[in-house]
């Protein structure tokens, strides 16, 4: 009974302990992360201009319109929010997989034992430590239709030239190619995943006769789904959150095929001053994320496999 | 046991003590506001401001070089006098509207400064500008279409004059044996014959040319043509060929019949003619794409081309012409402008500062670099004045300075020729660029006709202008 006691008392300081050390993280969040979205959406209940900042400028007063700046982005064509949407989860979707699958490759490949492996592990990390606009604007004279070295070779091969960045319709796969390029942090998180998986496995699956694909796929990509999902949910936020290109290149174009939503926010916020509409699109562009973060929340313990379980002492 | 609570709250402690002091700011605002601390190293060749000196913040884009020239002139007009300190704000070009937006929201523009060219009457209508004319009173003043007026008052005036016009390089044309394109308007190319020159100046892979028998116009090694396909460029020749994208007054679209056929051509000199690249307007896309990348004959840009000679392409030989035309002679002319934004406490100090660094004595420099001309009808009027900036000038002599002068300066004078940008009345521009520029790809790679992207973006184009 003492023992008891001793231990329920052990596990209330530990508790205490616990929410001490989380009050910094909390706060944090709090007022960097929580406050300022119900700003936001604060902002997006009103008709707030930049102009409304001049003291004794032309600007009425600011109007609460409440979810009118909602209707608004979702009605009207010149903004065509729902568009945006549209190009940001497909682009976003098609980043996520391409890259995942790709990662998974790559660092298989690279957790081969092989000469200068240190060396092609640096070659394929470097794009994603490169300034974001830099690798956009190079790719941009790789895939030009006229004098893009990309054209340049699949005319000397015989094929026929593409537009790439310039027609609505390869936009957004080019985009994604370079995504994937650019993906070099998920195939170091791989990396270290391969490295983890326990070699018992492979040996007991060899000596049964498991032929190598057989080895991968029930041993391996088992064994990984942690990672995978880590690597899934970091990809698909930044991903969604994509800008660099419409900024550095696209301009959201062609047609309106690049229109990204975060880019959206940014010409109507910070370009057209229509703080209000821009922090409608902000909370919305939330919304999205968030139920796509849900998704992969809610179908991940149908198919990660987890050694240890949950914490849940 | 108690030991470790200690270290538990002490390391609580240190971490919110941590958080806290993130959150400091370096220094009280007051003794030194963030867009001033930024400026501390460009100011560092001028002397600190005496107390009783008024210091006046003017913003501006620019590359280190640009920074540099403009610095010096501050130091000159800092020197000048005893009641003004004037200190610069260099912002890139890419984050400047957003960064005096944001300083907007926090009451904190800049005294004055130079304003995005698609976007000064927005400002202005959102007041952001002070309706200040800056010559007011004044007997010398800029050429009347320099002038960006909302609501009928003068809210900016350029700081230098542009006017777009031809330019070729010399050697492709020796080489093909072609005259040299004409210099005066009187003897001006029309569209066709500027197609069919720029025909006879592409060339395959295999040396033949557009028309020919085995042309492949997917191994073009030269293009004979590159017309500018930035949207406010676009509406010169909407201008040439008797059309116009805007009402004179700048509230209504217009984008007639006439000027959809014009940019329609614009855009067959790739798709149809295949005398020009595909070029969709996204990047830079004017004389260093061009002629600069030295694979193109001729191409449309502003007279700031001048200056690339003293910028690294003096290895490259080009001459300068007037624009082919359509059914009119004309061209447009620009320059970035200059304002005092709204939160100035000092607007008539600001204004006197602007009026200076406005003046052509006082930015000289950057017109004999070659990318400015003079604002001031009298420097485009008397010879002795004109002579100071055309052939004394290294560059502008070496188009030659005849040529200069038929194509650039009596252009620039005649305003029967030379119209204002839309951007000098038309509200909203930089909203109507967003809208139109992306859709103008898909006529541009011939996915849509001209008609079909404008029709398509038409109502969202009136909406912009409010």
């Amino acid at each position: 009974m003492k023992n008891k006691t001793k231990r329920t008392n052990n596990a209330c300081k530990e508790q205490r302990a616990a929410y001490l050390f989380l009050i910094p993280a909390l706060l944090g969040l709090t007022l960097i992360t929580y406050i300022p979205l119900l700003a936001v959406f604060g902002i997006s209940l009103t008709d707030l201009n930049v102009g409304h900042f001049i003291k004794g400028g032309t600007m009425p007063p600011v109007q609460f319109v409440g979810f009118q700046n909602f209707r608004e982005i979702f009605q009207n064509p010149n903004i065509d929010f729902l568009n945006s949407i549209k190009v940001t989860v497909v682009f976003a979707l098609l980043a996520v997989v391409c890259s995942i699958v790709y990662s998974m490759l790559i660092a298989m490949l690279l957790n081969r034992k092989m000469p200068a492996r240190g060396f092609f592990r640096a070659v394929f990390y470097i794009p994603y430590i490169l300034p974001a606009a830099s690798v956009m604007i190079s790719w941009w004279f790789l895939l030009k239709y006229d004098g893009g070295l990309i054209n340049y070779i699949l005319v000397n091969l015989g094929l026929g030239k593409s537009y790439f960045l310039s027609a609505a319709n390869t936009a957004i796969p080019s985009l994604a190619m370079i995504a994937v390029w650019t993906s070099g942090n998920l195939i170091v998180i791989f990396l270290a995943g391969l490295q983890n998986v326990p070699r018992v496995y492979h040996e007991a699956a060899e000596i049964d006769g498991a032929n190598a694909w057989q080895r991968f796929w029930n041993i391996t990509i088992p064994c990984m789904t942690p990672i995978i999902f880590y690597n899934l949910l970091m990809s698909l936020v930044v991903n969604l959150q994509v800008v660099v290109p419409a900024l550095a290149v696209t301009k959201g174009g062609p047609g309106k095929s690049t229109m990204f939503m975060t880019y959206l926010m940014y010409q109507i916020g910070f370009r057209g001053r229509e703080l209000g509409q821009a922090g409608a699109i902000a909370f919305v562009f939330f919304i999205v994320a968030a139920i796509l973060a849900f998704i992969l929340f809610a179908t991940s313990k149908s198919w990660i496999y987890n050694e240890g379980g949950d914490d849940q002492k | 046991m108690k030991t470790k609570k200690l270290l538990a709250l002490l390391l609580c402690a240190m971490m919110v003590s941590a958080l806290f002091a993130c959150a400091q700011p370096a220094a009280p605002a007051t003794e030194a506001p963030a867009a001033e601390a930024t400026e501390a190293a460009a100011a560092e060749t001028t002397e600190a401001p005496p107390a009783e000196k008024v210091t006046l913040t003017f913003s501006l884009w620019g590359d280190p070089a640009e920074q540099e020239v403009t610095q010096k002139t501050l130091d000159v007009y800092n020197n000048s006098q005893d009641k003004v300190y004037v200190q610069a704000l260099q912002i890139g070009r890419d984050e400047y509207n957003e960064k005096l937006q944001t300083m907007a929201t926090a009451g904190e523009m800049p005294d004055c400064g130079m304003v995005a060219e698609d976007t000064v009457i927005g400002w202005a209508k959102d007041g952001l500008l002070m309706d200040i004319d800056i010559y007011a009173g004044q007997e010398n003043l800029p050429l009347d279409y320099l002038a960006f007026k909302y609501d009928g008052k003068t809210v900016a005036y350029s700081a230098a004059n542009e006017v777009l016009a031809l330019w070729y390089n010399k050697a492709m044309f020796d080489a093909a044996g072609i005259p040299y394109p004409p210099t005066s308007l009187d003897q001006a190319w029309t569209w066709d014959q500027f197609v069919e020159v720029a025909k006879q100046l592409t060339i395959d892979a295999n040396g033949k040319h557009p028309g020919d028998a085995g042309f492949n116009k997917d191994n073009i090694v030269q293009y004979g043509a590159y017309v500018n396909q930035y949207t406010w460029q676009l509406e010169v020749w909407a201008l040439s060929n008797g059309g116009s994208f805007f009402s004179p007054d700048g509230k209504s679209v217009v984008f007639d019949d006439a000027a959809i056929e014009a940019i329609q051509k614009v855009v067959d000199l790739h798709l149809v003619d295949n005398v020009a690249p595909l070029n969709d307007g996204t990047q830079d896309n004017g004389f260093t794409s061009s002629i600069g990348a030295g694979n193109v004959a001729m191409c449309t840009e502003g007279q700031w081309a001048t200056g690339f000679r003293g910028a690294g392409f003096d290895g490259i030989d080009y001459g300068v012409a007037v624009l082919p035309y359509m059914k009119e002679k004309v061209t447009i002319a620009t320059g970035g402008p200059t304002g005092v934004f709204a939160t100035t406490k000092h607007p008539q100090e600001a204004a006197d500062f602007l009026r200076w660094y406005n003046s052509e004595e006082n930015g000289m420099n950057t017109i004999m670099a070659g990318w400015w001309m003079p604002t001031k009808q009298n420097y485009y009027t008397d010879e002795t004045l004109l002579k100071s900036w055309v052939d004394d000038c290294a560059f502008r002599a070496a188009l030659p300075a005849d040529a200069y002068k038929t194509a650039i300066v009596d252009v620039a004078l005649d305003t029967n020729v030379t119209h204002q940008s839309a951007w000098y009345y038309t509200p909203n521009m930089f909203d109507v660029i967003r809208t139109l520029q992306p859709a103008m790809v898909e006529a541009i790679n011939g996915s849509k006709t001209v008609k079909e992207v404008i029709d398509s973006v038409r109502d969202a184009m009136q909406a912009n202008l409010g």
